[in-house]
């Protein structure tokens, strides 16, 4: 079963006049770890963001977990979890506050919530900054955090766009280890990034995206098989969308 | 919280103790006056002990007009009343020839020898170039009733003389004219608020009040943009169902910080504003009503704060724009100037001023004891403006959340 199903969606924001994403098709299998892969501008945010109802496209189908996002938007949000590239949170409040706040609106009960938000700042090791405020924090710290918030509500499907951004090597260790762990539960995760090393590590599945359009997707084994000449992921990036700088 | 709390109340003490003055001008005129008096005669003592009595001028004396006339062109006095030489024997000239007319007229014996032709007598009163049009006007009509007393009780005189001429036994009569008709002006009010009437105090509080209220869109917008900015907004966009409970819970909050500040603005009025000098806030109407009132204004501001936080995309357009609409509203609304004295079309505009609503709410709890009824077209009015604001932001924001 797809957890994802985008059928030949297309979204040109009126600002640019260029699609954003054109005509892209994709088929996400329930529980895969999915490597949402391409350069700068190719489109990756725009789909993530049309994925969680934020976005809608001009043309074409979202289909996630069996719900059609244009319709059910709200059903959608309430089982999938999002780690936006910015970091989303409120910089005065303290990481416990931060978490608290958005879980109860998440409709959590209070003393799970608390347990949940302990486990997790404890996964991430947060737990000695439980009671700092944000704005305190480093790159890497606000990182980890922005993804526990998306953790909160054990969604079925996390999305996460460019969650290593900006973080030192030991933050984008533990955000990864803690990601191979989550594939074991069966979570399914589509993971946005153009960090290849990244994908090649947890990902089962990817599709590469490049100005809007798909240029290649299946599982990783089988994309790395079609392209026998390429023995990194990177080499069938950069054979796949040039070598031209992007910005 | 110096911008919500310390600022407005810093606003209503200074509005108050500045506009006591010219506040006061209306009901407790009192001018100082220059008197050139030249003619020396019953006139000038009539001018005299008249404005004695209405308290409303301080007479000094000046001998000489071209020194009265520079004193006034400098500002140093705002009026100077001249009495040129023989203005009195003028005036009783003039009445006596009046008299003698009358009686001629009826056939009865009359001395009608001075039939000449005697000028109309002008007092002449020189103004200050920058008095308020209200001071002149009631100089001047304090002056012609001066005049129109002494005309009167002279020609009863006049009257007196020529009927009892011949008859050395007759006394003459001494009329109190104020007897005869006076004018009782009061205020329109219950007994335990008689006194009471519309003054620095009674006006600036409730007006100012309002205008920090209004004012509470500049945390409200500075905020929600803060957010949108921040990206703590996108999170609470990607949490199912919450952008309703995200506006009301904002709306919630600064509604209760609005009606902090106004109970905080009446305190002031009543325990600190005496202590400065100036009159206490008196509230004359029913403490529930005044709570509705406030309640309702407080979310007339709430909901226009959250729509502009919502509609503008930068705090500098919103902070820009929101500011400068509460001065307008403000103003066209009566905070700066009693909407009676606007010409007629910024009358008619004020209608749509929630400030208006409110302040005639107050004004007519405070000074007229209002009841419920007569307060409910503007409180529907507020409540109204409040949920057309806080609906049209809910569905700004919520067409916002999906690009």
């Amino acid at each position: 079963m797809n957890v994802v199903q985008l059928g030949n969606i297309t979204k040109t924001y009126v600002k640019t006049g260029r699609p954003a994403v054109s005509d892209l098709s994709l088929s996400i299998p329930e529980g895969a770890v999915f490597g949402l892969l391409g350069p700068n501008g190719a489109g990756k945010s725009t789909t993530v963001m049309i994925l969680c109802g934020l976005t809608r496209p001009d043309t074409g189908i979202v289909n996630v977990m069996g719900m059609d996002v244009a319709i059910q938007a709200n059903e959608v949000r309430k089982r999938i979890g999002v780690a936006p590239q910015e970091i989303a949170l409120f910089p005065t409040l303290t990481a416990k506050e931060n978490l608290t706040y958005f879980g109860r609106m998440y409709g959590l009960d209070a003393r799970q919530l608390s347990l949940r938000i302990e486990n997790l700042l404890n996964t991430f090791g947060l737990a000695d900054k439980a009671n700092k405020q944000v704005h305190t924090f480093s790159g890497g710290m606000k990182r980890r955090l922005n993804l526990i918030a998306a953790l909160l509500h054990e969604p079925q499907l996390v999305i996460l766009d460019e969650p290593t951004a900006g973080v030192d090597v030991q933050s984008r260790n533990m955000i990864l280890s803690f990601l191979e762990e989550l594939k074991k539960s069966g979570t399914s995760i589509i993971y946005s990034s153009h960090v290849l090393e990244e994908a090649e590590r947890i990902c089962s599945h990817i599709a590469i995206v490049d100005e809007g359009k798909l240029v290649t997707s299946g599982t990783r084994d089988s994309v790395m098989k079609n392209h026998a000449d390429c023995t990194t992921l990177e080499q069938l990036f950069l054979k796949l969308t040039g070598k031209n700088i992007r910005d | 919280m110096a911008l919500i709390f310390i600022m407005p109340l810093a606003l209503v003490i200074v509005m108050a103790l500045v506009q006591d003055a010219p506040f006061r001008d209306y009901q407790e005129l009192k001018l100082d006056v220059l008197l050139v008096d030249m003619d020396a005669d019953s006139l000038g003592k009539k001018i005299r002990s008249s404005f004695q009595a209405t308290g409303q001028v301080n007479l000094v004396e000046e001998r000489d007009s071209l020194v009265a006339r520079q004193k006034v062109h400098d500002g140093e006095y705002k009026a100077a009343i001249i009495l040129e030489p023989q203005v009195s024997a003028t005036l009783r000239r003039k009445t006596r020839q009046l008299i003698a007319r009358v009686f001629a007229n009826f056939g009865m014996e009359a001395d009608t020898s001075d039939n000449a032709e005697v000028p109309t007598i002008r007092l002449k009163v020189l103004v200050d170039p920058a008095i308020k049009a209200n001071y002149r006007q009631s100089l001047a009509s304090g002056i012609e009733k001066i005049i129109a007393n002494v005309q009167t009780t002279w020609l009863l005189d006049e009257l007196q003389d020529q009927l009892s001429e011949g008859k050395s036994d007759n006394k003459k009569i001494q009329f109190d004219l104020s007897q005869i008709a006076t004018v009782d002006q009061s205020y329109a009010a219950t007994d335990k608020f008689a006194g009471l009437m519309l003054n620095s105090v009674q006006h600036n509080v409730p007006a100012w009040t309002m205008f920090a209220m209004f004012f509470i869109l500049y945390p409200l917008a500075g905020n929600f943009i803060n957010e949108r900015e921040d990206g703590s907004m996108l999170r609470l966009r990607l949490i199912a169902g919450s952008q309703f409970a995200v506006i009301t819970g904002k709306f919630c909050f600064y509604f209760m910080v609005c009606l902090l500040q106004f109970i905080m603005m009446i305190s002031i009025g009543i325990l600190i504003m005496p202590l400065l000098g100036l009159n206490q806030l008196v509230l004359g109407g029913s403490s529930a009503l005044i709570l509705l009132t406030a309640s309702c204004v407080a979310m007339a501001a709430t909901g226009y704060g959250t729509l502009i936080a919502v509609y503008f995309k930068t705090a500098q357009q919103a902070l820009s724009f929101g500011s400068v609409s509460v001065v307008i509203l403000s103003a066209i609304g009566g905070v700066w100037v009693p909407i009676y004295v606007m010409p007629e079309i910024l009358q008619t505009i004020s209608r749509f001023s929630p400030m208006s609503w409110g302040l005639e709410s107050f004004n007519d709890l405070f000074l007229r004891q209002a009841s419920l009824g007569a307060i409910l077209p503007n409180i529907l009015r507020l409540l109204g403006f409040a949920l057309v604001t806080l609906m049209a932001s809910v569905f700004i924001h919520n067409s916002r959340t999906v690009s």
